[in-house]
């Protein structure tokens, strides 16, 4: 075959050379320093560097209360982020997937935008509501709902509403794909067979979507475990969460072994609880 | 036919609304007040560009702005001459197996590969600055370009791959006269797209970067944290219509690429 002959033309060493580079960028720029990362956690510093030095001193040193606060604090943070972004999420992609007729990719594009624009600057935003002289202060106060402002940034709630508007379309997007693939006709049997919209919803629509949520909790649940500009942003530094953590050993104290130690086990910790979800899931709704 | 009730009817659209409008408020307040005449107080006190000619004139700014650009530029040109040459070159070698190493950069929380390139450079002693900055947004990148290309480079027609070669084309010839042109459309999208990524990338660019490189993000981060100056709300601005300009461009391409193609 013609074909074949072609093929064989094409398999040439030349060919390996040219399209290596990208994959050997992956490698030595991400797959090695991942190894290296861990290999150093378990050395003290560079002059015992060698492999009668390898020590777990560094995770000794990070055994103790504070330590597992700061993840402690993360995991909740963004366990809860993933949660309230699913709250609000899905009656979102819910609507824009089975109400909306026209308009449905405009508006979908619209919730996607501010997720492509500047991180800092979404983030930035924010201060005009959040601020003791802010929009929500000033809205809240000619309301008649309050009698004096609050102080809602440096605060957990200024992290918390700001992770959830942040993170907000990685969960819809999942949640819409799965719903719109949702066979109408389904929703329209179990209608003409007498089930009320919210059986139809508990027993059809919300469980083939489930994936879609999954996914999503993913999406939300780990970037915002290590969500370093938002806690450090809004926090006003008094709250430490693993990002901010990593950032002080890596880039304020220099003690980059420490650090590496701390990175490897919130990943360890993040992996774990990832598979405890995902067990969840699969417990919870199958 | 379709099940409606009180609750989809009303409430629903009502919802969907206040959810739009948490979105978007932060944002839209924000481009109006970096016209505010009185850059401190958050009432409004009357329309002015004086912090737009403020910024062009700042040293700071442009120096970032600069490097932005050619962090930007450069992780655009390395990813998609990689990418393409990998897609290309790869997709009858062995190398073809290998896109999953593509999806690690995507996976990975961006702290983490932050902290991995930061701890490789530092223990090389490799000087931190606009080149390692590029290395990680390059990084980055190539998770986004080569499934992107790929996808595109699987729909061609491989008879027109296989006629440019059984014509007498060389397969360097047949690479740029036959495949970058049927790939345009994707090669274009990913530029763009890893230009935005770069172009806003904050993290990799905090942990990458020697203390004397600033690109336009961290400038920004370094502001806010010893308290905003009106400058930073023009600046965001800016920001936020250039990002959003080039998403409107990169949807538009998308939309009509795949109505002409499908």
């Amino acid at each position: 075959m013609k074909n074949s002959r072609l093929k064989k033309e094409f398999i040439k060493e030349r060919q390996f050379f040219l399209a290596s580079p990208a994959i050997l960028w992956q490698i030595l720029f991400l797959y090695i320093p991942l190894l290296f990362l861990i290999g150093i956690s378990f050395f003290r510093s560079f002059e015992y560097f060698s492999i009668k030095h390898v020590t777990l001193d560094n995770y000794k040193v990070l055994l103790t209360l504070s330590y597992a606060k700061i993840i402690g604090r993360s995991f909740l943070l963004a366990f809860f982020n993933a949660i309230f972004c699913f709250i609000l999420s899905y009656p979102v992609a819910y609507f824009l997937a089975l109400r909306v007729r026209r308009f449905k990719h405009i508006l979908l594009f619209f919730l996607a935008l501010p997720f492509w624009t500047n991180f800092i600057v979404q983030v930035y935003a924010w201060f005009f509501i959040l601020d003791y002289h802010g929009l929500l202060n000033s809205f809240f106060l000619k309301m008649g709902i309050i009698s004096q402002p609050l102080h809602i940034l440096n605060t957990p709630i200024a992290i918390y509403i700001v992770m959830l508007f942040c993170y907000l379309p990685f969960m819809v997007m999942p949640i819409y794909t799965s719903l719109s693939k949702l066979d109408t006709f389904t929703l329209e049997a179990s209608f003409d067979l007498g089930a009320t919209p919210w059986q139809t919803f508990s027993n059809i629509t919300f469980p083939l979507s489930l994936s879609g949520v999954q996914t999503g909790f993913f999406l939300v649940f780990i970037p915002s475990f290590g969500e370093f500009v938002i806690p450090t942003l809004l926090g006003g530094g008094k709250l430490m969460f693993i990002g901010s953590m990593i950032s002080y050993f890596f880039l304020e104290t220099r003690s980059v072994f420490l650090g590496a130690a701390f990175t490897c086990l919130s990943g360890l910790f993040l992996i774990a609880s990832a598979l405890f979800i995902l067990w969840l899931f699969k417990k919870l709704f199958r | 036919m379709e099940i409606r009730s009180r609750f989809s009817r009303y409430l629903l659209p009502l919802f969907v609304t206040l959810i739009y409008l948490m979105v978007y408020a932060p944002i839209l307040v924000l481009i109006l007040f970096s016209f505010n005449k009185n850059p401190l107080s958050y009432e409004w006190h009357g329309f002015t560009f004086h912090w737009y000619r403020d910024l062009f004139k700042s040293v700071e700014v442009f120096d970032a702005l600069k490097n932005s650009i050619i962090i930007s530029f450069s992780s655009v040109f390395l990813t998609i001459s990689m990418g393409l040459l990998y897609v290309f070159y790869g997709a009858t070698t062995l190398l073809n197996r290998y896109i999953v190493f593509f999806y690690g950069s995507l996976i990975m929380p961006e702290i983490v590969l932050a902290v991995i390139l930061l701890s490789l450079f530092s223990f090389f002693s490799v000087p931190l600055g606009i080149t390692t900055i590029i290395v990680g947004h390059t990084l980055i990148g190539l998770g986004y370009v080569v499934p992107m290309i790929r996808a595109r480079y699987e729909e061609i027609d491989y008879r027109l791959i296989e006629a440019s070669l059984d014509l007498g084309a060389t397969q360097n010839q047949t690479f740029f006269k036959i495949v970058i042109p049927l790939l345009y459309p994707a090669i274009i999208s990913s530029a763009l797209l890893v230009f935005i990524v770069s172009f806003d990338d904050f993290l990799i660019s905090f942990f990458c970067s020697g203390a004397a490189t600033l690109t336009l993000p961290m400038y920004i981060f370094s502001v806010i944290r010893s308290g905003a100056t009106p400058e930073v709300n023009a600046l965001s601005t800016i920001l936020l219509v250039v990002s959003s300009l080039v998403i409107f461009i990169l949807t538009f391409l998308k939309s009509e690429d795949s109505g002409i193609l499908r």
